[in-house]
């Protein structure tokens, strides 16, 4: 017979776990949080592509250090003209050329240099002879701020309409309904792009809010702007399903104002879906500031972005491919990071949760 | 059996016939190659490429976001212009031919060049009798009247070509009635233009598009999408801004022709498809795999050595007579101080800028190019950043915020990137503003968009510098909308010296040193910051025979002479 123990945890790993804790335990109650905390924490898949995010955050919030003590130049500053001394020999940045000697040669910058310069162009220059290392990290801090902001933004906006919508029903989940349904006919691209040309060029005047054009939060807003109903209808979906469940009608019958319900009730309820939410559409955001940089409607040069970079890079994609492939790489190893935290931290809060963000 | 032995004697001739096609391609490619040697890259100047009469199907051609509209009253870009240049016929035009006679002026429309009376000020022409447009319709001379009279009405970039004639001035106003200095006569043909003062470049204006005539009916708006007839050997037949144009031929051009037009050519290419794309690689990748036939946009810098070791004979380099330059806006802050001007003047290294511009450019000060006969090369401003600073800082205007203005095409944008870095580095607080090429210079052409600085290019309209000082410099000729002279540069000496030259007829030598002059003047209050002449590359497909190659002085490469191999 087995000894039981004195004290046990209810985790609802497993089933067998569960069928094993249950014929002995001690049952001690735990709260939602901490059981999903132990589930995430034994997710070591999510927890490396969490670290892999970490460092990137970093890398990239440490880039006047980079740029001030390593490469000795700043993310905008032009060096076309200037020379570097590589191995006792001495190159220039970008290398003349045109119609020389009655025949056309190449212009073309110096290529990653890694220590060879002494820090200076490791991954090489634009044909501005900006450095594309410095550039890449400031790109990753316009990127990620662009990506971060925009999320909060969206899903703040989300689940205050998803609320109201869900919790009043009626005209007003109408009117709410079909503003989502609205900007569901839009395809994303196109709406970001539509809004940040026009923005781009005259800022944004609403009454007393004005943002100058090149202003990052352009973008931003942009963003979080096109894809609230993506995140408000499936939030708006579970309000509803829980404005019908007794805990509600018990507050109701309690008293409780509208807010109070709203807030102490529902959201509370709702909470762990909002927080994938979150984590996912960062990823989401990142590639969709990088698509609208890259198309001229997004982050507006000559502050860096990874979109804009990749811009760049197109130019020189033939003899420089890797102006281009490196930003790339930087996107694709944040969202994978994002997405695979997501996952775990999706699986971890409400396994059978079905959030994802689709357009 | 009767079938099958004719089958057989079918067979055995199409056999025989087919060898000596091949016999004949096979010597035709040597030919070909022989010429190819010839047309090496890196050509200066213009080559000496003959029309031939060459018909074949369709000239793809993977042009640039850049055409503003294709309404010969409302476009002012060389895109717009190297379309319509065979569409759309003035009364008089250039030749058709390479090197500098394609500046000689030749009846178009007309029967002959204008008979100019001995004052300078009434010019008399002929319309050609039996002229029709592509659709049909009869051309009147009353229909010159009109087209100049719809200038004014949609507020055409090129109304201030037309302002000394009589009773223009008062119909810019109003926009009613008639100009009373143009007179016709639609049974005769004749033509009469009275002047209110004698002006050197009237016989060239009268050959730029803003002149070619369209039918009186043509409604007072911009008709780019739904074209005008034409009177050339070309008709548009459908443009989609930003994706495609298609010019075809017109039907009427024949009988034209017939009333005694020789200088413009029938053209080869029975149609010509112009692709719209956005991007300089993407256009020369399509060229050189044969999606297009001619790539109009200039390979991204770091291809030239493939264009070099692999395409070499496929390629042509020219220098047509243009100035890249900044332009400052004298009537806003901190560009009203000259002082500001000529710090940035001093600041940008303009041999960064040719390097910029893959170093097919060569760095210029003034504001003429070096094609020019009035050309004095000076050097007011070698690059000396400190100076700038001093100035900027003696301005008072330091530390302040300045909008840096560029389209988003080709290397220029990075002119803008460079010389945004300039205007922080000497202690303005400068940030970039990109907008789409093709709505750009109407955008900082309108007073209402207030650019500060910006990027701004000009290839001549006519081989005359009043098309650069007058169009550009004349403070008397900014306009509220489509405004030409970014700077809004007003000078009243500048305005004076450019109002006696005007009535200048002859261009002598004494006269091209006043002209030079002039422009060391006008850079001394820094109206501009000009940087370079740039160079250019045309690049073809290898199925196009460059031997029918023609570089115009002023429409450049000649869409419609070209020839298939």
């Amino acid at each position: 017979m087995a000894q039981p123990a004195a004290e046990t945890e209810f985790t609802l790993d497993t089933a067998a776990e569960l069928a094993a804790e249950e014929s002995a335990a001690v049952i001690r109650g735990r709260s939602p949080w901490y059981l999903a905390w132990r589930r995430l924490r034994r997710n070591y898949v999510a927890f490396g592509f969490l670290a892999l995010f970490v460092v990137i955050v970093v890398a990239c919030l440490l880039a006047p250090v980079y740029a001030h003590h390593v490469a000795h130049t700043g993310p905008n500053d032009t060096h076309v003209l200037d020379t570097i001394t590589v191995h006792g020999k001495r190159i220039d940045v970008v290398s003349k050329g045109g119609v020389l000697g009655g025949k056309l040669v190449a212009s073309t910058p110096v290529g990653p240099q890694w220590f060879a310069a002494g820090g200076k162009y490791m991954l090489g220059a634009d044909t501005l002879g900006r450095d594309i290392g410095v550039r890449l990290l400031y790109g990753g801090r316009t990127s990620l701020i662009v990506g971060i902001v925009s999320s909060l933004i969206c899903v703040v906006a989300a689940t205050i309409l998803a609320l109201l919508a869900g919790f009043y029903g009626g005209w007003l989940d109408f009117v709410i309904t079909r503003f989502f349904d609205l900007f569901y006919a839009f395809p994303v691209i196109l709406l970001g792009i539509a809004l940040g040309a026009a923005l781009a060029i005259n800022g944004i005047h609403w009454g007393p809010i004005k943002v100058q054009s090149g202003n990052i939060l352009i973008p931003t807003l942009i963003i979080s702007y096109v894809l609230i109903p993506y995140v408000g209808r499936p939030l708006r979906g579970q309000v509803l399903s829980l404005r019908q469940k007794e805990f509600v009608e018990a507050a109701i019958a309690q008293g409780s104002g509208p807010l109070r319900i709203m807030f102490t009730e529902l959201l509370p309820n709702v909470a762990s879906s909002i927080l994938v939410f979150f984590t996912l559409i960062i990823a989401n955001n990142i590639v969709l500031e990088a698509a609208l940089s890259f198309l001229g409607a997004g982050v507006q040069p000559p502050t860096a972005s990874w979109g804009t970079l990749i811009s760049d890079g197109q130019g020189l994609i033939v003899t420089r491919p890797w102006f281009a492939v490196m930003p790339g790489i930087a996107i694709v190893l944040t969202v994978l990071a994002l997405n695979v935290f997501g996952d775990g931290l999706r699986d971890a809060l409400d396994p059978r949760a079905k959030v994802k963000v689709e357009h | 059996m009767r079938r099958r032995q004719r089958w057989t004697w079918l067979l055995s001739v199409g056999a025989l016939v087919a060898g000596f096609a091949l016999l004949a391609a096979a010597c035709g490619g040597k030919s070909s190659n022989a010429n190819k040697n010839t047309n090496t890259a890196g050509s200066q100047g213009t080559s000496g490429g003959t029309a031939q009469n060459k018909p074949f199907a369709n000239f793809r051609i993977a042009y640039d976001t850049g055409t503003d509209y294709l309404d010969p009253g409302l476009s002012y870009t060389v895109e717009g212009w190297a379309i319509m240049w065979n569409v759309y016929l003035p009364l008089v035009g250039y030749k058709h031919v390479n090197g500098p006679d394609g500046a000689t002026l030749v009846p178009y429309l007309a029967k002959s060049l204008p008979q100019i009376s001995s004052d300078g000020k009434t010019y008399k022409l002929t319309l050609r009798k039996g002229l029709k447009y592509s659709d049909g319709t009869a051309v009147k001379a009353s229909d010159f009247r009109a087209t100049i009279e719809r200038d004014y009405k949609v507020d055409s970039p090129g109304v201030g070509f037309f302002s000394n004639i009589v009773g223009a001035d008062a119909f810019s106003k109003t926009k009613k009635g008639h100009i009373s200095g143009i007179t016709t006569n639609d049974s005769t043909g004749a033509i009469t233009i009275k002047l209110t003062q004698p002006q050197g470049d009237f016989q060239n204006i009268l050959g730029t598009t803003f002149a070619a005539l369209i039918p009186a009916a043509t409604p007072a708006k911009d008709q780019s999408t739904h074209p005008a007839p034409s009177t050339g050997p070309y008709m548009i037949q459908s443009y989609k801004p930003n994706r495609s144009a298609i010019v075809v031929r017109n039907p009427q051009w024949k009988s034209n022709k017939g009333t005694g037009i020789t200088d413009v050519p029938n053209g080869n290419p029975d149609k010509m498809t112009f692709d719209i794309l956005g991007d300089p690689g993407v256009a020369l990748t399509r060229t050189l795999k044969g999606q297009d036939d001619y790539d109009f946009q200039q390979p991204p810098p770091d291809r030239l050595n493939t264009l070099q070791s692999k395409y070499s004979n496929q390629t042509k380099v020219y220098t047509p007579a243009n100035t890249y330059y900044f332009f400052m806006n004298t009537r806003l802050k901190p560009f009203s101080d000259v002082r500001v001007r000529q710090a940035v003047n001093y600041a940008i290294n303009r041999q960064a800028l040719v390097r910029i511009y893959g170093g097919l450019a060569n760095p210029t000060e003034n504001i003429l190019p070096p094609t020019y006969p009035q050309y004095k090369k000076h050097t007011l401003y070698p690059y000396n950043l400190a100076k700038a600073k001093q100035l900027v800082a003696a301005s008072g205007f330091k530390g302040m915020s300045v909008t840096v203005w560029n389209h988003d095409r080709g290397q220029d944008p990075k002119a803008t990137a460079y010389l945004t870095d300039v205007l922080n580095k000497i202690g303005f607080k400068a940030k970039e503003k990109i907008i789409n090429s093709s709505v750009y210079w109407t955008t900082i052409g309108n007073q209402a968009t207030k650019a500060q600085i910006g990027f701004a290019d000009w290839f001549q309209d006519y081989p005359h510098p009043l098309d650069w000082f007058d169009v550009l410099l004349n403070g008397t000729r900014i306009t509220q909308t489509h405004n030409n002279n970014y700077s809004n540069f007003d000078n009243k000496a500048v305005n004076a010296k450019i109002e006696a030259l005007k009535k200048q007829t002859k261009l002598t030598s004494s006269v091209n040193d006043q002209w030079a002059a002039l422009d060391k003047q006008a850079m001394q209050q820094g109206a501009w910051a000009p940087f370079i002449n740039r160079q250019f590359v045309d690049t073809f497909n290898s199925d196009i025979d460059l031997g029918c190659y023609i570089n115009h002085v002023l429409y450049q490469f000649d869409f419609a002479t070209i020839c298939h191999k």
